[in-house]
């Protein structure tokens, strides 16, 4: 199934006894978030909730077109540069969109820009993105509106980082604000000035955030005149007040008991866009609590293999996460450009399995079910966040998959941060994460090389052949396809975890929308382009625009 | 009295300084990253975490941690939220105080209103009908988990009748240039259903309460020499019986009081009511310590104000129990 086909605008069904007739196509939008949207900014992004949100009023140069490419510079799509070219194969010039203003009214310039990247690449600010900005050598201004990007060195991703790791700040509000705790209780951010089509409201902390639209959008008027976020955190209340009508969108719908519960009310309609998220089973490759030891079970590459042979992905993804999510089979999701060149990784063959572990010495003796080996028995314990209900889903199948090969899998539900706590000191055996990645494959670096030990590498794996192919495969001046193919297919031997699914984005959204599209890297990147039907109007789009 | 006053002021205050060290302390003995909601999933790198930890202080041994919070709190600040960054603790709960101030007293007037009107109906009326009815009515209403009734009274009354909304405190398109009037009637429209909900599961113990009160004064001779002197039983009932049964009944305000503060975490979730009990369950999710300690401590002073209060009400309301 290709992005394309995935992302086509949905034309929605419709809500006569609601419909007010008028003859526009404006409209408001009320939508639910999980987490609060506190802030929206570009130095201060934490929180999935922060990050969509700061789409809508905050622009990067480019960003990548339909497909994700992050190595094909042409298929990106323009935002503040209205294009862009090379001098040579270290650098990028962008020209600014002449049109681009900030929402007070002053011109977008190549200040803007190098400012901007000046303070994200300052460590201080963000210390992760400063390390995904580290190839680039500078950022210049030619005039007003020319920026040359220097790398220190040649790699296929370059457009990709130059464009997308920065949303723009405002030189001309911001330059005199220090980061840290002078800019987070400025004015700026209690009320930011952005570029993009939505302007900031007003914001009542742990309630709503609430954007306008900006009518002198240089790429062209959002017909949302206002959008509302609603802070909403039990799920039952999400549900409800989609149902009741008084909110129109929500992304994040429970996978299997969400639809059931939606199709009670016909004018929201649920839409499957694919993710950049992938669900694994991670090991741990060193001894609960002391890193100096390898993990005494499973630090035998060939029980990890049994493991991966037991569960039956395609079962497990299917149930957990409906029928839109795939069983993944590497970290790669469904969304990003590699996902048609990994490997198939070997399939669900419990046989195999036990042949495996009785090969390495696991063998029933006392007829308990369970498999020993030098009197230890074959038994993990499997951490899950208490909040997380599709893992809460999941954990009981996968147990009762390896207990049918002689695994006995006590699972720990523990609150988030105790969950993190776990995982960051090294005290599991197994876990189920989730990993919401960027749109570049390159992320994989950070959780799966030898240098992420200590940081996202939490399970501790490391193979320097893996290093060098990924290595291989981010500088390889052919766009890296057969190079990932190596990487991917390396890391499937190895077995650092089972990747199990990579799940759809379930967004609901109300019928009475047009132009709807979802992109998976920014759920709400093109609400600015949706539209309200006009026959199909309900009492809230008449509210309009609020006054500037 | 002044002395017996001060006395009790004095233990309140201990009481509450006792309490609020114990929070401190057992907060940070509990399991559990702080900063864990702010990485999340997410790629982070330990000097990240170490910049983010410095941020928040908790790099810092615990005593000079406590000696920060004391500081601050001695100032007026409570310092600033982790998962609310960069908003302050003081201002959160400012913002948080007002919806869980109006749901609570909605709910604690409707429960000493009704329930002592129904309760002492009950014990006039006992072994009747109405005794009987409202009694069991009353017990299954204790009965039930509030978050679950509150579930069924919006799957009927917003779901399917669409009567009321299912959820919020107002309208979210509502204008900021709203009139008075406009603005008290949506506000009405969305406290319905959760104060419905509140209401119904408390207004059964203060009806036992008061109606156990009540048997108990009837049966004594002062009830008898009312009537006896020829009082209407309006009078004797309200004037005489019924003040005899404000001791017990103070005693319920005083537990109840404390709830007007700390908000209903189920209920304000299930109707995603902005008030304090969902932003202490959120802050207990995420070991979010400076906004956990602000509400334990805001609440912990409404637990010894209360208790305070309710003494000082035994003391007007009966000579017996005030001290000479």
């Amino acid at each position: 199934m290709t992005i394309h086909r995935l992302l086509i605008p949905a034309l929605l069904a419709v809500t006569p006894a609601a419909a007010l007739q008028r003859t526009s196509d404006h409209g408001s939008a009320v939508i639910i978030m999980g987490q609060e949207p506190a802030t929206p900014i570009p130095t201060m992004l934490n929180g999935s909730a922060n990050i969509a949100v700061s789409d809508l009023i905050f622009l990067r140069l480019a960003r990548p077109g339909v497909g994700l490419s992050t190595t094909d510079e042409r298929a990106f799509e323009p935002q503040l540069a209205r294009s862009w070219s090379r001098r040579d194969s270290l650098t990028v010039v962008f020209e600014l969109d002449p049109r681009a203003r900030w929402h007070d009214g002053v011109a977008v310039t190549a200040a803007d820009v190098v400012f901007s990247f000046a303070r994200m690449r300052d460590s201080t600010v963000d210390a992760q993105r400063a390390l995904l900005l580290r190839h680039l050598a500078s950022v210049t201004a030619e005039g007003e509106r020319r920026v040359v990007i220097r790398f220190r060195r040649a790699y296929p991703e370059q457009f990709y980082d130059a464009s997308y790791h920065v949303q723009l700040l405002p030189a001309h509000l911001v330059d005199t604000i220090p980061p840290g705790q002078r800019f987070a209780s400025s004015d700026f951010v209690k009320r930011p000035v952005g570029n993009g089509p939505y302007r900031w409201l007003r914001r009542e902390p742990g309630r709503q955030l609430e954007l306008a639209a900006n009518p002198d959008f240089f790429l062209g008027a959002p017909k949302l005149d206002r959008l509302v976020f609603l802070t909403v955190r039990d799920p039952e209340a999400q549900i409800n007040l989609l149902l009741d009508g008084s909110a129109d969108i929500f992304e994040a719908v429970p996978p299997v008991s969400g639809p059931v519960r939606l199709a009670a009310n016909p004018a929201v309609k649920l839409l499957n866009v694919p993710s950049l998220s992938v669900l694994y089973l991670l090991f741990n490759q060193r001894a609960p609590g002391d890193r100096s030891r390898a993990h005494p079970i499973l630090g035998d590459v060939e029980v990890r293999r049994a493991i991966g042979l037991a569960l039956d992905r395609l079962n497990l993804a299917r149930s957990t996460y409906g029928r839109f999510a795939l069983p993944a089979d590497a970290p790669v999701a469904q969304a990003h450009w590699t996902r048609s060149i990994v490997p198939r990784s070997a399939g669900y063959n419990p046989a195999s399995a036990r042949a495996l572990l009785a090969g390495r010495g696991w063998i029933d003796r006392n007829g308990d079910g369970i498999l020993e080996k030098d009197g230890v028995p074959l038994a993990l314990r499997l951490s899950i966040p208490a909040t997380s209900a599709t893992r809460a889903i999941m954990a009981p199948q996968v147990q009762e998959q390896l207990r049918r090969i002689g695994i006995r899998v006590d699972i720990d539900r523990l609150d988030f941060p105790v969950f993190i706590e776990r995982r960051t000191k090294g005290e599991f055996d197994l876990d189920l994460s989730v990993a919401n990645m960027d749109p570049s494959p390159s992320g994989i670096v950070q959780s799966w090389s030898c240098a992420g030990r200590g940081g996202s590498n939490v399970g501790w794996f490391c193979d320097p052949g893996l290093d060098s192919l990924l290595g291989r495969s981010i500088n390889s001046p052919a766009k890296g396809g057969h190079a990932w193919q190596a990487a991917y297919t390396r890391l499937q031997g190895d077995v650092p975890a089972v990747f199990l699914a990579s799940p759809a984005i379930s967004i609901a959204v109300h019928a009475r929308f047009r132009n709807v599209s979802v992109r998976p890297e920014s759920p709400y990147g093109d609400l600015w382009r949706w539209s309200v039907d006009p026959g199909r109007r309900i009492a809230r789009d008449g509210t309009g625009a609020p006054p500037r | 009295m002044i002395r017996w006053l001060v006395r009790r002021t004095l233990q309140a205050v201990a009481t509450f300084a006792i309490a609020v060290l114990l929070l401190f302390v057992l907060m940070r003995l509990a399991p559990g990253d702080p900063l864990s909601r702010l990485v999340g999933d997410r790629d982070v790198s330990a000097a990240e975490i170490e910049q983010l930890r410095r941020r928040f202080g908790v790099d810092q041994p615990l005593h000079l941690q406590l000696r920060a919070f004391l500081e601050g709190a001695a100032r007026g600040d409570l310092g600033v939220s982790i998962e609310h960054y960069p908003d302050r603790v003081t201002s959160l709960l400012a913002s948080r105080l007002p919806a869980t101030l109006l749901l609570g007293g909605v709910v604690l007037f409707l429960n000493f209103t009704v329930g002592i009107w129904l309760g002492v109906r009950q014990a006039v009326r006992r072994g009747s009908r109405f005794d009987r009815w409202t009694g069991r009515l009353a017990l299954a209403a204790y009965a039930m988990p509030g978050f679950w009734l509150g579930l069924v009274l919006v799957a009927f009354l917003s779901l399917r009748w669409r009567l009321l909304p299912a959820a919020q405190m107002t309208d979210p398109l509502l204008p900021a240039d709203a009139d008075a009037l406009t603005r008290a009637l949506d506000l009405l429209r969305h406290l319905a259903l959760p104060a419905l909900t509140l209401s119904l599961t408390s207004i059964a113990l203060t009806m036992r309460h008061q109606r156990a009160a009540m048997l108990s004064v009837f049966r004594l001779d002062f009830v008898t020499a009312a009537r006896a002197r020829g009082l209407s039983e309006k009078q004797v009932r309200w004037g005489h019986a019924w003040r005899n049964t404000l001791v017990p009944m103070l005693t319920l305000l005083g537990l109840w009081l404390p709830v007007l503060v700390s908000g209903s975490v189920f209920v304000e979730s299930v109707f995603n009511w902005p008030g304090l009990g969902s932003l202490a369950a959120q802050a207990i999710a995420a070991r979010d310590y400076p906004v956990l300690l602000g509400t334990a401590t805001l609440v912990s002073g409404a637990v010894v104000l209360a208790g305070l209060a309710a003494d000082l009400g035994y003391a007007i309301a009966d000579p017996r129990v005030r001290p000479s």
